[in-house]
């Protein structure tokens, strides 16, 4: 199909493709109608709510769409702009759900505050539309432009409790970095613009002048300016140093968002691009990505070792789980690009569980913290004995933690099975020795944190007793105790979506 | 079914042990000791049940289930008995008594939950021993793992979060290892046949290049010699074993280390036969080495667990070397072995809790004339001491001796050094024994309750049984390679 062919294709938006939109149609125009809402009535109650209404039925469409089997194939090009496969829509599923859990945890965070928060919700809601043009987004102007949008808006809401302590210094980091990342990105894309002629992804491959001729140098150099900027997004080292001082600052409810919606859709971008391009045919891209993705196992796990506070350890710990997942980027041959993409989806909808797991744990605690006017950061020994005193939520903390050690049982182990697989398949031998060690340097802290969970005695010094005790929702519990249990031990029932 | 039955039933007996724990039922307060010990009484009978009961030749792997598990990787669930399997299932079940009967008043906080972790490892142990598709032996092989661990941070002793986390990462990370052979194994099989399969016999039925081979055996060897273990990947072992509650250190030092050495037996050897033979030396010298490092070790620790732990490295050592030596009659020194050292050991550890709840010290300088005051348990402990260093008529001396016979033939010089390990294993147990039960009394020790007598007793009948008449393991092959 030649460019011409598609312009004139984009005049027409056809019946299927309005159907195939539809999620992200009806997320912009909820987004335009709950600033109708905001200016009609200021209540944080109804926004909150209409904006989970409107993930809601985000999520329940997109569902509807992956088992109509429209989307089955090679996916539904839409514009030159956009195409959206099922891959895409799995992911904004995940996107939502994970988006529908900072929202419901938000709401318990902006209580304790006495203005209305209505723009907290619209920003939220504008990351989430971000993050659905990048999953779906076909070409380098709309990965662009689902990136901004993505980025300015956490740049708002990872400053938003402006009177505390680390808030203004996160923004700033964030906003500076986040800027230069793009910037980088977009040289990137014009490199890469200055060699090929055009933007889409899915140029024909066999052409790509990185396919028969000598690799170029403006092209390389194009293509590792935007992996920089994509890398700095996943907080890949070496572009990690914002990662924790940012998780740190940030409101928590919004580094969730960060550690899962921002993530998971960049990573899906990062597919569908490396995948479309052929990139993975390039040794020399190849060896960027396996140098990156073993300095970034290392890095986030020797980091994390020693490390006390609960979000900056997570900080960490997702730097190194991004470097695992890495592993699926490189495949040897055509075939197993279906497999990479079952392998990543898996592994990331284990990772989204168990983050928004320990993520509401970590809020609980902030909250009670808040409720004694102790306003101070979650630490590890403030966990100290929970498992005597708070049963379901020590379940499910120990269980989110077994997840993303990757041992059996957990959704975590099936996705780390995925990696192995994936990474024996490329025979990637230099990944798998980093998979092996980063995980074994892993439970040199992930266990600390269980045995914490576990200690008998509680001599720590907020001791938080079973009747004052904030508890999650304890329905919310069970189920993702539940979810993540099933899934370890049935990944089929999950699987069968992935195909 | 049964079989599955058996090994979800002591899962869930744990469960109906932790929440029962402390109860009223029908006016009878309901204790998780009584709960568990039932349970595994019970699902014991059942298995022996299961056993004669049925038909089949155990001499080949007799298939009990396999249904579909995780068909988008064509894993089954699948369970199977042999010989080799039923034998250690059974000192498994035998040993479980021996650890509820140890921990009945050593462990009075939350001993519900304790129960539970105990159990949960039997099952995971369990199904290590009858899981004959790969996946599912890894995912048993990890859930084993987690309750004993635990049962060493939470019940153990002073130092025991450094153990546990140490124990727990030198077996994951080994085990790792294994699973990336795993996966490999599976692809070949897909190379082959065209189907991706974890199924044992059909891997059995593969042609692996003899390269290949080799880098996928050490995978599966590196993993089972950390379990075993073997020096140079033995450091984990003193620390968890001297950490660990009585009733866990008799679990790992009893029941799994013998995992290590069944995966030996039937994953390295069987799968890899000419790979193995090829490793033979290196395997052999580091067996040797373990043996007598071992004992060395073992001769210069001042704490009870310590010399018992490091002794273990030394009896294992004698396992690898008999089954590296590809002889029929090492090959069932090895089990032979297996079984005594399993037996002998979990007593000089029972023994070793014993003397704990009285002294609440380790330390061999904190003991010394117990006899005058606890004659009986003085006797048990020469007796096991006696076990420990292979005194004939009891059951480590048939195993070590057929092991040495055995290897004698095909790695002469190796197995003259590793029979000074002998020496060394006489020297520390009697260390170990003049220490505690010789001397100048220091303190008046109570000697053995009844329940303590019934432990040692039976753990001292079967060592002798075993060693007087050993044919009760010798009449079977155990699927002898030659």
């Amino acid at each position: 199909m030649n460019p011409v062919d598609k312009v004139s294709e984009i005049t027409l938006m056809n019946t299927e493709m309005f159907i195939v939109l539809s999620p992200i149609l009806l997320l912009s125009f909820g987004i335009v109608l709950s600033l109708l809402l905001i200016a009609w009535q200021r209540s944080q109650k109804i926004i909150a709510l209409f904006s989970q209404l409107i993930l809601v039925f985000t999520l329940l469409l997109s569902m509807h769409l992956l088992s109509s089997g429209i989307l089955s194939g090679a996916g539904v090009q839409i514009t030159p702009l956009l195409k959206v496969d099922q891959f895409s829509y799995l992911s904004l599923s995940l996107i939502c759900l994970s988006a529908l859990a900072v929202i419901s945890l938000s709401k318990q965070v902006l209580k304790s505050q006495v203005e209305v928060h209505d723009e907290y919700y619209l920003l939220i809601l504008l990351v989430i539309l971000g993050a659905a043009i990048l999953v779906a987004s076909d070409h380098f102007a709309s990965m662009f432009l689902g990136f901004e949008l993505l980025s300015i808006s956490l740049v708002g809401l990872v400053g938003y409790f402006r009177e505390q302590k680390y808030a203004v210094e996160t923004g700033f980091k964030y906003l500076i970095l986040s800027a230069c990342a793009s910037s980088f990105m977009l040289l990137g894309i014009a490199f890469i613009y200055s060699q090929t002629g055009n933007l889409s992804f899915a140029i024909n491959s066999a052409t790509a002048p990185w396919h028969s001729a000598p690799l170029q140098l403006f092209n390389s150099i194009g293509v590792l300016l935007l992996f920089s900027g994509i890398a700095f997004k996943l907080s890949l080292a070496p572009f990690h140093f914002w990662a924790p001082d940012v998780y740190q600052g940030a409101p928590t409810p919004i580094t969730l968002l960060m550690a899962t919606v921002s993530k998971i859709a960049m990573f899906t971008v990062l597919m569908k691009c490396c995948f479309a391009q052929g990139y993975y045919q390039n040794d020399h891209f190849i060896d960027v990505i396996i140098a990156v993705a073993l300095l970034s196992m290392f890095i986030g796990n020797t980091l994390a070792l020693k490390q006390q506070n609960i979000k900056r350890l997570m900080a960490y710990s997702s730097i190194a789980h991004f470097g695992y997942l890495l592993i699926v980027l490189v495949i040897s041959a055509e075939q197993s690009i279906g497999f990479a993409w079952r392998s990543a989806l898996f592994y990331l909808t284990a990772y989204l569980l168990a983050n928004v797991a320990i993520f509401s744990i970590v809020i609980t605690y902030e909250q009670y913290f808040s409720q004694n006017s102790t306003e101070r950061e979650v630490c590890l020994n403030d966990w100290q004995a929970m498992f005597w005193q708070h049963r379901a939520q020590a379940v499910l903390l120990v269980f989110s933690i077994l997840s993303l050690a990757g041992i059996p049982l957990t959704m975590g182990f099936v996705g780390k099975f995925y990696l192995f697989n994936q990474a024996v398949i490329s025979q990637s031998w230099w990944l798998i020795t980093g998979l092996v060690i980063g995980s074994g340097i892993g439970l040199a802290y992930y266990l600390p944190i269980i045995f914490t969970v576990f200690k008998v005695n509680s001599s720590a010094a907020t001791h938080i007793t079973k009747d004052n005790a904030i508890k999650a929702p304890k329905i919310f519990i069970i189920f993702l105790i539940i979810i993540s249990f099933y899934f370890g031990v049935f990944p089929d029932s999950l699987s069968q979506y992935l195909l | 079914m049964m079989l599955t039955l058996i090994v979800f039933g002591l899962l869930l007996s744990g469960c109906l042990a932790w929440f029962a724990d402390n109860k009223v039922l029908l006016g009878i307060k309901l204790q998780a000791k009584w709960l568990s010990l039932l349970a595994v009484l019970v699902l014991s009978c059942c298995f022996l049940l299961l056993v004669y009961c049925s038909e089949k030749n155990f001499q080949q792997l007799q298939l009990f289930a396999r249904v579909p598990w995780i068909r988008s990787f064509n894993i089954d669930y699948a369970l199977a008995l042999d010989q080799l399997s039923i034998t250690l299932i059974i000192l498994t079940f035998f040993l479980a008594v021996i650890c509820i009967l140890v921990s009945w008043q050593e462990i009075q906080k939350k001993t519900g939950f304790y129960y539970f972790n105990l159990l949960a490892t039997f099952a995971g142990i369990l199904g290590v021993f009858c899981a004959v598709d790969m996946f599912l032996f890894f995912f048993f092989w990890e859930v084993m793992l987690l309750p004993m661990t635990a049962i060493i941070a939470v019940w153990g002793h002073e130092k025991r979060y450094f153990a546990a986390v140490k124990f727990f990462i030198f077996t994951q990370v080994s085990s790792l290892l294994m699973l990336v052979a795993i996966i490999a194994m599976a692809y070949i099989h897909q190379q082959q046949t065209g189907d991706l399969s974890f199924y044992y016999q059909d891997w059995l039925m593969l042609d692996i290049k003899l390269d290949v081979a080799q880098y996928l055996m050490l995978g599966f060897f590196i993993a089972f010699a950390v379990k075993l273990p073997s020096v140079p990947v033995h450091s984990w072992l003193p620390d968890a074993h001297t950490q660990a509650p009585t009733a866990g250190s008799v679990l790992l030092a009893g029941v799994l280390l013998k995992t290590g050495a069944y995966g030996l037996i039937r994953f390295v050897i069987f799968l890899f036969p000419q790979a193995s033979e090829n490793f033979a030396p290196i395997a052999v010298t580091l067996a040797v080495i373990s043996i007598i490092y071992g004992a060395k070790m073992a001769f210069a620790q001042n704490d009870f667990k310590r010399l018992v732990a490091y002794s273990s490295i030394s009896h294992m050592g004698f396992v690898m070397l008999a089954i590296f030596s590809f002889n029929e009659i090492a090959y069932q020194g090895a089990i032979v072995t297996m079984v005594a050292h399993g037996l002998s050991s979990a007593a000089l550890f029972a023994l070793a809790g014993i003397i704990y709840q009285r002294v609440h010290s380790r330390n061999l300088t904190d003991m010394g004339g117990f006899w005058q005051s606890a004659p009986r348990m003085g006797g048990f402990g020469l007796a096991f001491a006696a076990a420990a260093f292979g005194l004939p008529g009891l059951a480590n001396f048939v195993g070590e001796f057929l092991s040495l016979v055995g290897a004698f033939q095909v790695f002469p010089i190796m197995v003259i050094f590793a029979a000074l390990g002998l020496i060394g294993s006489a020297i520390y147990a009697m260390v170990l024994f003049q220490n505690t039960f010789q001397g100048v009394p220091s303190k008046l020790v109570e000697d053995l309750s009844l329940r303590e007598i019934c432990i040692c007793s039976s753990l001292l009948v079967s060592l002798i049984i075993l060693g007087l008449y050993p044919n009760i393991l010798l009449r079977y092959s155990f699927g002898a390679l030659l």
